[in-house]
């Protein structure tokens, strides 16, 4: 954070900046938000890899290894892998996406001066990290909170998980949801009334659409899993019933409610990040995007009806026959508007002059990792597959390559991308290109394997496991430590970057990047777009 | 200058109250979700629950059909509880009447309540309860057995249905759990224990 203040303090021009407190803890201004949202998202990656990493660690052999203090832990294994999948949902991919470049790309694309509530971006930014510290919290509460992500009762009832841990874990989602909604709620609000004259919304770069389409999915599913917590915290706390059978409450009942939230929450998490891979498939194949108005509109599809899907978790909870038919097919369905996004990519770089720079070589990634992971999808859709699937590595493998490491490569491919115009400073082109590859084999080694550890019916969440599964979990290991070495390599390259990156000029992509932040000098300076330009007239600006 | 940028502010604010009140009808709806699914599970019988009515068909068919019992308790509650047969053979659309007993094996008087289901889950709405102890709560002295019945009838129109043609047995399912006001004492002194309940390996 150091190093990016200084960067932009000796840049000159001619804006003032307030001194560094009250810059980077009272700040106001879009830009300096979405610098902070990067760095909380990088700590909590850190942290989050951190665990992944020893869950790693400890699954690289059968037996337990390294959670033997005193009586062998399960619990503990239990509290890593929650707060893992915790911090990388919500502290590292929805902070680095939505707050990070949303905040910085969103206000200078549609070439508005900042957010339309610029405090309230501050409360936002705030809240998540306040989320952040209890969630870190919880894990030093008794025995930590070891419920997964899915937090499903009577395993998070108090009989259970007696103790304060999962209350603050509550508490923590809440306030990561508040901020969200909060940030959710300025986005609209700043897309909707403070576009510059004459961009209408059918001329509006994609990231921008796919901004616009993840806040209405946080305003529509967030809410939903702020109730069903809140039920879970009067059920432990104040003597309600909402999923206790005793008194006529109904577990399942929690189930419907997670993942009515749950299933969207994936697409909050790659929407942008669909967005994104637009921008950059276009500025490097020198192109517009094909297709346009059907990759706005195939979002807004996804969006809808990722709403209707949700049981396509739950097949194995007792669902009748009928119902289990009709959300296959209705999962089945999100797949022709998600073909429309694949095809448009691969119809953009379709006789272009493509140039492999490092973030276009991170858009290619995003598009194998996404497909892998949605063909695997489609497999886990069919409820009479599932039910052999479900809860196995399989599934692992399935939501890593679609949700997880798809939308990490979209933040890598949106960090090189724009770190020129964030900090003013041009990357190392071939470290990077050494990062990508690193991290493409290293995560292709890590999560490839599960794939088969799954099939062969290897259950997740497990610290220890049968000898016959040792051979794959070994190779994962192995992809598991090249992807670290590739993550630091990465903030070797950020740190580079910042302390003695070359200058980066005002466009440095050429005639491929014409969207609005490309119109302005690097960095972009403390106050852009006061006076917004005039579109009308101009193309779509994909 | 100033007038545009306060009509701007205005529908800004605007704008983020139509927000606010899509985030507190969502909110509402989470709510509403649970009366909502307690209905719908009651009228579709999905998830195995039975349905409720005054008496059986006037006109039992000729069909044989079996309906099993079986009992599980709650381990917070110190009750013995079994079902006297393990099971009925009756007619398709006859009446039928069952057994349960259940003894307190405490020192002092409790109240519980049971929860049921009948599976396959997929024939909860053929599966019709007349009268049952598990309507309302039993409460039971210091070393008391009690027989509680239960009448019921297998409606005839599963054989109509394709997707429950084919059953010709199904399995009754009751659950005793202490009154919930009754637990809270338990769960508390749980609570003071700090590990959670043993998790294994
Ligand atoms: C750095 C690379 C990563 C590694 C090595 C890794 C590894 C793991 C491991 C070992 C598990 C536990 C599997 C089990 O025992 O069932 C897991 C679960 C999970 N991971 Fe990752 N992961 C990585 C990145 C991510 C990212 C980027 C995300 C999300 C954006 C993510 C989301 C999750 C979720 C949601 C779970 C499930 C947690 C649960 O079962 O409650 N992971 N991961
Ligand atoms: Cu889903």
């Amino acid at each position: 954070m150091a190093n990016a203040a200084d960067a932009h303090a000796h840049d000159d021009h001619g804006d003032h900046y307030p001194g560094f407190f009250s810059r980077w803890f009272c700040s106001t201004n879009h830009k300096d938000i979405g610098t902070v949202y990067m760095f909380v998202s990088m700590f909590a990656a850190l942290v989050g890899g951190g665990m992944s990493w020893f869950m790693r660690l400890e699954l690289a052999e059968p037996g337990l290894q390294y959670l033997t203090g005193g009586a062998p832990d399960m619990q503990f294994y239990n509290v890593l892998l929650t707060a893992h999948g915790f911090l990388m949902v919500f502290f590292v991919v929805m902070p680095a996406l939505i707050g990070g470049f949303g905040n910085w790309f969103v206000p200078l694309m549609i070439g508005a001066p900042d957010m339309a509530f610029p405090r309230m971006n501050n409360i936002s930014l705030w809240l998540l990290i306040a989320g952040l510290a209890l969630l870190l919290i919880s894990a030093f509460v008794g025995s930590g909170v070891g419920t997964g992500w899915t937090v499903y009762p009577p395993l998070s009832s108090s009989i259970y998980h007696p103790g304060a841990a999962v209350d603050f874990g509550i508490l923590s989602l809440h306030l990561a949801g508040a901020s969200s909604i909060l940030g959710a709620i300025n986005f609209i609000v700043t897309i909707f009334n403070m576009r510059a004259p004459g961009m209408t919304l059918h001329k509006m770069p994609l990231f921008v659409w796919s901004i616009l389409v993840t806040a209405f999915l946080l305003l529509l599913a967030l809410p939903v899993l702020a109730g069903a917590l809140t039920m879970l915290l009067t059920d432990r706390n104040f003597g309600t019933a909402f999923f206790d059978p005793a008194a006529g409450g109904d577990p399942v009942l929690w189930q419907h409610l997670f993942w009515f939230f749950g299933h969207p929450e994936v697409y909050i998490i790659i929407l942008p990040a669909f967005g994104l891979i637009s921008q950059i498939v276009s500025t490097f194949s020198k192109k517009p995007v094909f297709g346009y108005l059907g990759m706005a509109y195939a979002m807004v599809a996804i969006g809808v009806v990722g709403f209707v899907v949700w049981a396509h978790h739950m097949y194995t909870v007792g669902l009748d026959v009928d119902t289990r038919a009709y959300f296959t097919a209705a999962t089945l369905v999100i797949a022709v508007p998600t073909g429309v996004k694949i095809f448009s990519w691969l119809a953009t770089m379709w006789g272009g002059s493509i140039e492999f720079k490092t973030p276009m070589l991170y858009a290619f990634g995003f598009i194998f990792l996404f497909v892998m992971g949605g063909v695997t999808g489609v497999t886990l859709a069919n409820s009479s597959a599932d039910l052999v699937f479900h809860d196995t590595y399989f599934v692992v493998a399935h939501f890593h390559y679609v949700m997880a490491i798809a939308a990490i490569f979209a933040m890598f491919a949106g960090w090189y991308y724009w770190i020129g115009k964030m900090s003013g400073k041009q990357y190392n082109e071939t470290l990077g290109k050494i990062q990508f590859w690193m991290f493409f084999v290293g995560v292709n080694i890590l999560f490839f394997p599960q794939h088969f550890a799954g099939l062969a019916g290897m259950p997740r969440r497990i610290p220890d496991y049968p000898d016959a599964y040792a051979g794959w979990n070994y190779v994962s290991s192995v992809g598991a430590l090249i992807t670290a070495v590739g993550t630091m390599l990465f903030f070797w390259i950020l740190y580079r970057t910042y302390a003695a990156g070359t200058k980066a000029e005002q466009n440095p992509w050429g005639e491929g990047a014409t969207t609005l932040e490309w119109h302005v000098p690097s960095p972009a300076p403390f106050h852009t777009f006061e006076d917004q330009p005039d579109m009308s007239g101009k193309q779509p600006a994909e | 200058m100033a007038k545009p940028q306060q009509k701007d502010a205005r529908r800004n604010v605007r704008t983020a109250l139509a927000c606010a009140s899509l985030v507190a009808g969502m909110v509402g709806l989470a709510y509403a979700s649970v009366p909502l699914y307690k209905l719908f599970c009651q009228v579709t019988g999905l998830g195995g629950t039975p349905g409720i009515e005054a008496a059986a068909p006037e006109q039992a068919t000729d069909i044989d059909f079996t309906v099993r019992f079986d009992a599980n308790i709650n381990p917070t509650l110190p009750w013995t509880f079994k079902p006297v047969q393990r099971a009925v053979n009756l007619k398709l659309g006859e009446e039928g009447l069952a057994f349960y007993t259940a003894t307190n094996n405490s020192d002092h008087p409790i109240t519980g309540t049971a929860t049921f289901n009948v599976t396959p889950l997929k024939i909860g709405q053929y599966f019709v309860k007349i009268d049952c102890f598990c309507f309302t709560e039993q409460t039971l002295q210091p070393g008391e057995t009690v027989d509680m019945p239960v009448t019921f009838y297998v409606d005839p129109e599963i054989r109509q249905d394709r997707s429950t043609e084919e059953v010709t047995t199904i399995t009754l399912s009751y659950t005793f759990y202490p009154k919930k006001s009754e637990t809270d004492g338990q769960v508390s002194a749980l609570k003071q224990k700090s590990t959670p309940v043993d998790i294994g390996g």
